[in-house]
């Protein structure tokens, strides 16, 4: 089992995802998605490591791993304002993944490792798009690693808090409107960075049955130092864009999170959850590019992004059929942060309902297949990227089949 | 059972994934479009780089809007293509034509006062090509257009509202010679109006400022009631041709819109001359020997002395234009503007170089009165106008479009060409949407504007 998810782990460590208000990732385990992605308050299995760490010590089993990847397909089309004219995003699957490992070396103690991509942004437009000037194709990746800490009191009150370190990568073309013999001059940067941040969160179960959550995921401050910024310009302009290094400045947003759910039934079939989640987005103002060799034609610039912040409501239910199948159903709603004068094809983001379903089939005892399948659906949306005047109408969608395996002994 | 009931639930998801948003609906709302002709000068004919040639035509602005009238109802709009990317351009010179090829940015190496290089070099507009004979490129003007008319674009460069109405004008403009179908006897509203258009762009009567303003005079412009008398004559043709036509007007726009009067004095201020004591005593010498005691010369900064067209000399004074023609060469090296150092003679700045605060006025004056017999005009024949004076002023802050920055500095500002008074492909584009908007505003329609990112700038080498 370690195997096959230091596999896993292996395959898809370079993968990550576009989906979501802004660039936030919410596909953190099966379990979760096919409930509405819903998890703060549940305490099932080792991802309780990154939904609430005060939820890992109530996971009864000594070990528990976790692990699981999405397939995001996304799809987005834009339909410029007053011109005859629509692009489709060039269609690329995204691969987030998951991985978590628990382990009790006492009854209330729990230590484990999440390793996931909560944070990604993923799409290309293609090179002769209309808004090649504000973007052809973005990559940027966060995987956080968290080392955490869990313990429980009396089987009530749980307290967990992991530190967060991340990696980010990015990769960025734009076209320049400067024109040589062969067309447009065109812009690339690349680079990487790491930083740290905490997760902390708190459980109770105050009744039998009820599970309560709450959890705060700190602002990590993404400073890519010294990225690569390559300029493919005409020979005579050459001097005005020196190849170059470029600090780039990208907030992750801090998230704080509120979970309940409800077992009931025979046998506590039946669980009913819902979270909560809301994202501190108003952190990321502006996007700033600070270029090391100065002209006077490149500088510092910081592209406006006034994120607002949002919260997101999410609902799940869960029943258990038998010993050997669970079903799950779920839904919810994040409303897009995106400001309507800053619609950024650089990230589309658009009111997004989800809905989202599925099951796990236990062949044994402690071990678990688990798949989930979210279908996510951005609303129309009409907006203009005002500091570029680049207006349009959005409108995104995206289906992500996921599948995962979960063992505890 | 489940299962299989779940991964077909899963694929019907997937198939309804692609995300669909309705297109652009082009709507004429009952406006005739089918037969569009456009009427002007150079603006209107797709000249730029100060030449006539291939990818300008192509790039002209009533060819970009013909392009979106497609969508309502719009034929072919044919245009009499020059056979050649090099292109012609033409001055009068005393019994005839002086020809040259377009100019395009080039890295030219910068040269000391005793022309030797000095090392650096600088990105400026340079004539693409001069081995080509003045034979060649007159044959190349007068030659066939390279479509078959009967043409739609009645763009002629240099046309002044007057001349558009003078029957036999193209033995006087080689522009008008080359595609008229009888060069000797028909006028260029005469065979506009012969197409029968059931809408029409006319942008005419830039000619009647700007030919004057370039030349750094206000003594060529059109008198206001000459304007007056020829303008709606000429509209007037146009709605009276047949088919009922709508139609769309545009104004004039400013002098200081245009980077051909709003660069060099940036770069060089009208009292840049730095004189000391000694100096100045010596100028005031020269100047009082050869008559000119009235311009003083003083310690310190002093204004270039510039020759008006009455033959006066002048100092400069704050708010007078350098052209964008000035031989800065001169200046720099032979004491244009002060005096000649080898032949110890006073040297004033030829007039024509230098558009005086008076000459301003009175040309802005006459802009104004001609803005407002195009709108009088317009309004009392029912047509569009296209605000051009207006909208070009915008472009003096600067404008942004999907990403484009543009505004009105020579080269760098983005839209216009290497001529400083006509647009490049990309301010066509720009300006070819002002056109529509201003047509779906009069019109209620809805015709879709040109994308403007198609549509390069200046070629950089």
């Amino acid at each position: 089992m370690r195997k096959i998810s230091y596999l896993l782990l292996c395959l898809f460590l370079t993968a990550t995802a576009a989906f979501g208000g802004g660039y936030q990732v919410g596909l953190h385990s099966m379990r979760s998605i096919g409930m509405g992605l819903i998890g703060t308050s549940l305490s099932a299995d080792a991802s309780s490591l990154f939904f609430n760490p005060g939820g890992a010590a109530f996971v009864n089993e000594k070990w528990s791993f976790s692990a699981g990847m999405s397939f995001v397909f996304a799809r987005a089309t834009f339909q410029a304002k007053d011109v005859n004219y629509q692009a489709t995003l060039k269609h690329e699957v995204n691969l987030p993944f998951y991985f978590y490992a628990a382990f009790k070396p006492t009854k209330n103690l729990s230590v484990g490792l999440a390793i996931n991509a909560p944070y990604g942004n993923r799409l290309s437009w293609g090179d002769e798009w209309m808004g090649r000037y504000l973007i052809q194709n973005l990559s940027f990746k966060a995987i956080t690693y968290q080392p955490t800490v869990s313990y429980q009191f009396k089987n009530i009150i749980g307290v967990g808090i992991g530190l967060v370190y991340a990696t980010g990568t990015m990769d960025l073309n734009k076209a320049i409107p400067l024109q040589g013999a062969n067309g447009d001059a065109t812009l690339n940067v690349k680079g990487g960075t790491g930083n740290f941040g905490f997760n902390a969160g708190i459980m109770v179960h105050p009744v039998k049955g009820l599970s309560l959550g709450v959890d705060y995921r700190s602002k990590i401050e993404m400073k890519v130092k010294g990225a690569t910024a390559t300029f493919d310009v005409p020979s005579s302009l050459k001097s005005e864009f020196p190849d170059n290094k470029v600090d780039v400045m990208l907030p992750l947003p801090a998230n704080l999170d509120f979970g309940a759910s409800y077992e009931f039934g025979k046998n506590k079939q039946w669980m009913v959850g819902i979270n909560l989640c809301y994202v501190f987005w108003n952190t990321y103002d502006s996007l700033v590019f600070d270029f090391e060799t100065k002209t006077s034609t490149i500088n510092r610039t910081a592209t406006a992004a006034m994120y607002e912040s949002r919260l997101i409501e999410r609902i799940g239910l869960q029943y258990q059929i038998n010993k050997l199948v669970t079903v799950r159903v779920g839904g919810y709603y994040d409303p897009s942060p995106v400001p309507t004068d800053y619609m950024n094809p650089q990230t589309p983001s658009t009111n997004e309902t989800g809905i989202t379903c599925g099951f796990s089939i236990y062949p044994f005892k402690g071990f678990s297949i688990d798949a989930a399948f979210l279908y996510l659906m951005g609303a129309k949306r009409e907006g203009t990227f005002s500091p570029e005047n680049f207006a349009g109408t959005y409108r995104t969608g995206f289906s992500i089949p996921g599948i995962g395996l979960s063992y505890s002994f | 059972m489940k299962k299989i009931i779940f991964i077909l639930l899963s694929v019907s998801l997937f198939v309804a994934c692609e995300r669909k948003i309705d297109e652009f609906s082009p709507s004429a709302n009952g406006v005739n479009f089918t037969k569009f002709v456009a009427v002007g000068n150079s603006m209107v004919a797709g000249f730029a780089d100060n030449a006539l040639y291939l990818s300008g035509q192509q790039n002209s602005i009533p060819n970009l809007v013909a392009e979106q009238l497609k969508t309502v109802g719009a034929g072919p709009f044919v245009q009499p293509l020059i056979g050649t990317e090099e292109g012609v351009g033409v001055t009068a010179v005393t019994g005839g034509f002086y020809c040259y090829t377009k100019m395009a940015l080039k890295i030219v190496p910068d040269k000391d006062c005793n022309g030797d290089p000095i090392g650096t070099s600088s990105i400026r507009p340079a004539i693409v090509n001069t081995t080509v004979d003045q034979n060649t490129l007159k044959q190349q003007l007068l030659a066939a257009p390279t479509v078959a008319g009967p043409y739609d674009n009645f763009g002629v460069p240099g046309v002044n509202v007057k001349y558009a109405c003078v029957p036999g004008y193209g033995a006087y403009n080689p522009y008008f010679a080359r595609f008229a179908s009888s060069a000797a006897t028909s006028s260029v509203i005469g065979e506009a109006a012969g197409r029968q258009p059931t809408f029409f762009m006319i942008w005419l009567g830039d000619m009647d400022a700007l030919a004057s303003a370039t030349s750094g005079t206000d003594l060529l412009l059109t008198p206001v009631d000459t304007f007056a008398k020829y303008y709606p004559l000429a509209t007037g043709a146009l709605i009276a041709s047949g088919n009922n036509p709508k139609g769309v007007a545009a104004t004039i726009p400013d002098v200081t819109s245009l980077p051909f009067f709003n660069t060099i004095s940036k770069q060089l201020p009208y009292n840049s001359v730095t004189l000391t004591a000694e100096q100045a005593a010596g100028l005031n010498f020269l100047y009082t020997q050869y008559g000119h005691g009235d311009i003083v010369w003083k310690e310190g900064q002093n204004p270039f002395v510039y020759s008006k067209p009455d033959g006066s000399w002048a100092q400069m004074q704050q708010g007078d234009l350098f052209l964008l023609t000035l031989p800065t060469d001169s200046i720099k090296c032979k004491g244009m503007g002060i005096a000649n150092p080898v032949t110890y003679e006073p040297y004033p700045i030829p007039g024509q170089y230098v558009l005086d605060v008076a000459e301003q006025a009175n040309i802005k004056t006459h802009i104004d009165q001609f803005n407002q017999i195009i709108k009088a005009t317009a309004m009392a024949q029912n047509l569009a106008v296209a605000d051009m004076n207006t909208y070009m002023k915008s472009f003096i802050s600067g404008l942004v479009f999907d990403g484009i920055a543009v505004n009105t500095t020579f080269v760098t500002g983005g839209m216009f060409s290497t001529d400083g008074v006509h647009l490049n492909p990309r301010g066509c584009a720009i300006t070819a949407n002002y056109f529509i908007q201003a047509i779906n505003a009069k019109y209620g329609c809805r015709i879709p504007e040109a994308n403007i990112t198609n549509y390069p700038g200046l070629v950089f080498p």
